[in-house]
């Protein structure tokens, strides 16, 4: 933090490095300026207009698609749902995540392979790990309720979606199962950084492994936690493929964005639509930065 | 330097951008967006080649996927493909939107009228799509079943088919004899309306005013029926997770007697021997019925042509190509799609090629569009509320009462633009 | 490494139960869909629980692979081909798309970190921000730029939109593989003369080595797993990726689990491969880090 700190004094901005950041970010700016950023100015001013095909003209609405979002009992329902899936799944993806990227940390023999076998969850496409999910949770060939069988726990095959939450639990657990390794990678990356020494510090200060996780590793990666919790959030937000190949347009586990495909595409209200996936990336955002400015400020006083 | 030439790259797609666009399709150019089921086998798309000196290019899509890859198309301006999968459910909204060619002028009047589906793709008076798949429902059950339960005949009524049901299950035949998806999948919603039709129901009068919500009424009674066999163990609870294709599976394999959810072109599956295991069991009757008249109704899909297509020409050349009558054999023999022409369906039969051909042909009959004012626009979206609502009504979430308020209330939401 | 050695017995036994929970987790249900891809149609719908075939087949890969695939129950040309070309195209934009964007991320994030420009802190803050943009958002003014730069259905327009739907991240964690490195190495190098942009390939670069590779693996899984951009952007086989091109397979009329569970298994071969590969490079780099 030291090398920052000695950034932070105000100097005036020497021309040969601004030259050479500029050269570094101008595809950046480039590439998310224009495939980025371009298309989303689009699609917001497109939000206060009437953009719908089956309609002659395009007249400016103002407010009026946000303001009947608001009162859509459907996108509150599907508001709550991914309410759930964000919930649960940032929680199960960190802790899973954390554990995994501790395990992994520590293991010495088979390092390599330990960790591919981590990752190897990740690199089903959704789809395909949604059709896997489906056959596992098949209720009378899967291997869910056969597992469970033959352990005694159940006595005949239950189709556990028929609960409500158990739909969305079952949604939100495969998900988490893909994801999770996204989560580790990035605490990983995380750990690598903090160096032996401050543990062996902690353990002359007579700390016990509790303590100095709390103490030091948990300061030391709360910058790589930061983007992991970002991450959960923000994909949870965008969870589509699983629950919509599970669960087709239930609204049992219909979430934002299978409400924003609906609007838009099925039942071509195309700006309500639009409006509804701009409010999605709103409530991603704010809570990113929840994590964010916890993370920023825990570490200006650290 | 990856980044430099990374610049160009970019800088040339700019050039080539502000270049005037050259017109890539020739006349002799053409594509189609079509499911797996539309995607002609290479011989054929070789001998259409040869015969009109056009070169076909097919994209294949998932049919859920072609709706979003038409939309986006569409509303960007730009046409997905010269010949595009038109569905019967979209007629509403395609037409509205002004996304399809009157094919009035292109399509030869005899043909129009040799296929009876083709008046659901009528919108405003103008044809927007010829159908490739004559689809339609009609009443498939394993008579083996029946007979080993001692049921004489296949059921006229639907309180007939609850008793067969009964009967296959107490002398335990088949778990859960009537197959009917619950999913929150069209084919749930199909299957009710098609109940509701069973029931002597329709769904909404000339005004769009819904029919369905007095206790009397054909959808109430077929919403009932649905409920009250799936309390009484005659329809698997799992079925909640099932789509229509999957139910046909379970039919297939001679677990279930009665196929609510099948198509007519199922037919030529089931009894194939080397797909099916129960080709010597399947049998198909008229649709039950509380009236007295079997009635059923089609859910054809056609092709159309984007009125911003490239080569409009070339491909009314290939609806009229895969519509000829030798063209529909080939497609049926080798896709499975049953013939949208009459002639050709009495063909077949007349030359043994069609499984229960006669039974096939009187449904084909008696079949009805849907919506007799021709499919609203607001069809997609009422189709999946009453999906969702009847996977979360049979999931023990609504009775009867409150699923189908919910249905009615869903409606008017749809039709409110 | 002195003080693990001597660790206590409980604590490896601990570690071991973890280690085996972990692998249960990750490979059960993979393994279940391997079990499932080589199970005969007819045992596949067994009710009694049965971890591996009576009889195993490589009849649904057959189906896949072989010389004459089915179809609707027809006999139809091998779809070898098309998974072929799938596949190579998941390949090629799933590559190019890594290689650019950690090549970006590299630079870019150490001009966040270590150059001093105006408007530093927004540009960052709005770059990471994207990341909360659903899909459908951009999909059709997006689609409406690719038609105009007459980039759709080409490998560069593919590999540009996953570029800027994942550079986002891989700049992020670069920051902050940056950000926790020592400024002393690079002050050393400076007063020996070498330049800035010398200093960053020769020594900044090289140390950042597990950053990158993890970089690389997020970015490429990531634009592996796409399905809604290939399905809009790449209308043909000519970039059509595999993603789009396996739910094909699962025909109207025939819901064949052992065919799809061969698909999926052959789909994550690529992504494996990569990752059992890059992971040498990930684990020595966490090994140097270690022994420092």
């Amino acid at each position: 933090m030291a090398s920052q700190s000695g950034l932070r004094t105000r100097k005036p901005y020497r021309r040969d490095e601004t030259i050479l950041a500029f050269a570094f970010i101008v595809p950046i700016i480039v590439i998310m300026g224009g495939l980025v950023f371009g298309p989303l100015v689009n699609t917001v001013v497109d939000s206060f207009y009437r953009i719908d095909p089956m309609q002659p003209g395009e007249p400016f609405i103002g407010l009026k698609n946000y303001t009947r979002l608001i009162a859509d009992g459907d996108v509150q329902t599907s508001w709550a749902n991914s309410a759930f899936y964000v919930v649960l799944a940032v929680v199960a993806e960190t802790l899973i995540g954390l554990g995994m990227a501790l395990l992994l940390n520590r293991v010495r023999l088979g390092r390599k392979w330990l960790l591919a076998i981590a990752v190897l969850p990740w690199c089903l496409p959704p789809v395909v790990n949604a059709i896997v999910w489906m056959w596992i949770y098949h209720p009378n060939y899967g291997l869910l309720n056969q597992v469970l069988m033959s352990l005694g726990v159940i006595n005949e095959a239950v189709v556990w979606s028929n609960d409500r939450i158990g739909g969305l639990v079952m949604v939100t657990l495969v998900h988490v199962w893909r994801m999770a390794p996204l989560t580790a990678i990035i605490l990983l990356a995380a750990l690598q950084s903090v160096p032996g020494e401050l543990y062996e510090a902690a353990k002359l200060d007579g700390a016990g492994p509790l303590r100095s996780f709390q103490q030091v590793t948990l300061p030391l990666i709360s910058g790589g936690l930061a983007i992991a919790l970002s991450q959960s959030t923000v994909f949870a937000f965008n969870l589509f493929d699983e629950a919509w190949i599970m669960g087709g347009a239930s609204l049992g586990t219909r979430s934002v964005i299978i409400q924003t495909y609906l609007s838009a595409f099925q039942d071509l209200r195309f700006s309500y639509g639009m409006a509804l996936s701009l409010l999605a990336m709103i409530a991603s955002l704010l809570v990113s930065l929840i994590y964010v400015a916890k993370v920023s400020r825990d570490t200006r006083m650290g | 330097m990856k980044r430099r030439s990374f610049l160009a790259a970019l800088g040339a797609a700019n050039l080539a951008a502000a270049m005037p666009r050259v017109a890539f399709a020739a006349d002799n150019q053409l594509s189609v967006l079509l499911p797996p089921w539309g995607t002609l086998p290479k011989a054929m798309s070789d001998r259409f080649t040869k015969e009109t000196g056009i070169a076909l290019q097919i994209q294949t899509m998932g049919w859920d996927d072609i709706r979003t890859k038409v939309v986006t198309s569409m509303v960007a301006n730009t046409a997905p493909a010269d010949g595009v999968e038109f569905d019967w459910s979209w007629v509403g909204q395609f037409g509205a939107a002004g996304w399809f060619e009157s094919l009035d002028d292109l399509v030869p009047a005899e043909t129009v009228a040799d296929i009876p589906t083709a008046k659901i793709f009528q919108y405003d008076g103008n044809l927007l799509a010829i159908p490739y798949n004559n689809d339609f429902r009609i009443l498939i059950y394993n008579k083996a079943h029946l007979e080993q339960a001692g049921v004489a005949a296949a059921p006229k009524t639907p309180d007939e088919m609850l008793e067969a049901a009964r009967a296959v299950k107490k002398a335990g035949i088949a778990k859960f004899p009537i197959g009917i998806p619950l999913s929150a999948t069209e084919g749930t919603s199909t299957a009710w309306y098609l109940m509701t039709m069973a029931f002597g129901g329709d769904l909404f009068d000339a005004d769009f005013n819904p029919l369905f919500t007095d206790p009397n009424s054909g959808g109430y009674k077929a919403l009932a029926f649905i409920l009250t066999a799936l309390q009484e163990g005659l329809i698997d609870p799992a079925a909640t997770g099932l789509k229509d294709t999957q139910v046909q599976e379970l039919f297939q394999t001679g677990e279930i007697t009665f196929d609510v959810a099948g198509w007519a072109g199922n037919l030529a599956v089931y009894s194939d021997p080397e797909k099916s295991k129960i080709a010597d069991q399947v049998a198909a009757g008229l649709m039950p019925s509380t009236e007295g008249k079997s009635r059923t109704f089609g859910l054809p899909e056609a092709v159309g042509i984007p009125s911003i297509a490239a080569n409009k020409e070339a491909a009314a050349t290939f609806i009229n190509w895969i519509a000829k009558p030798e063209n529909e054999i080939e497609i049926y023999s080798s896709l499975g799609d049953l013939p949208p022409r009459l002639s050709v369906l009495e063909q077949l039969n007349s030359e043994g090629k069609l499984f229960a051909g006669d039974v096939l042909i009187e449904q084909s009959k008696t079949t009805e569009p849907l919506f007799k004012q021709g499919t609203p626009g607001w069809y997609p979206q009422f189709s999946s509320a009453v999906c969702s609502t009847i996977n979360a009504a049979a999931k023990g979430q609504y009775g009867v009462e409150e699923a189908i308020a919910e249905i009615a209330s869903q409606a008017k939401k749809a039709m409110d633009r | 490494m002195s003080w693990k050695a001597v660790s206590n017995p409980i604590l490896s036994i601990a570690k071991a139960f973890a280690v085996l929970l972990l692998v249960i987790w990750s490979l059960g249900p993979i393994y279940w869909a391997f079990a499932t891809s080589v199970t005969p149609s007819n045992e596949i719908i067994s009710k009694s629980l049965r971890l591996w075939p009576a009889h195993a087949t490589l009849e649904h890969y057959a189906k896949l692979l072989g010389a004459a695939s089915t179809a609707h129950g027809n006999e139809v040309q091998s779809v070898w081909p098309q998974f072929r070309a799938a596949m190579i195209n998941s390949i090629v934009t799933s590559g190019l798309a890594t290689i650019v964007t950690v090549a970006i991320a590299a630079f870019g994030a150490y001009a966040f970190v270590r150059l001093r420009f105006p408007g530093r802190n927004i540009l960052f803050a709005l770059v990471v921000a994207t990341m909360a943009i659903p899909a459908y958002t951009v999909m059709i003014p997006l689609y409406r730029l690719m038609i105009s730069l007459n980039l759709i259905d080409t490998y560069l327009g593919i590999t540009l939109i996953y570029v800027s739907a994942f550079l986002p991240l891989a700049l992020w964690l670069m920051r902050t593989v940056y950000e926790a490195m020592p400024l002393s190495l690079e002050e050393a190098a400076w007063l020996d003369g070498a330049g800035r942009l010398y200093t960053l390939v020769a020594i900044v670069l090289p140390l950042a080595a597990p950053g990158l590779i993890a970089a690389a693996i997020l970015t490429f899984l990531n634009a592996w797993g796409q399905f809604i951009v290939p399905l809009v952007f790449s209308p043909t086989l000519a970039s059509k990726s595999l993603t789009v091109l396996i739910p094909e397979f699962a025909t109207r009329s025939n819901i064949d689990y052992g065919l799809m569970n061969a698909a999926g298994i052959l789909a994550i071969i690529p992504p494996v491969a990569l990752v059992i590969f890059l992971n040498r490079y990930l684990v020595s780099g966490l090994m140097a880090g270690a022994q420092k």
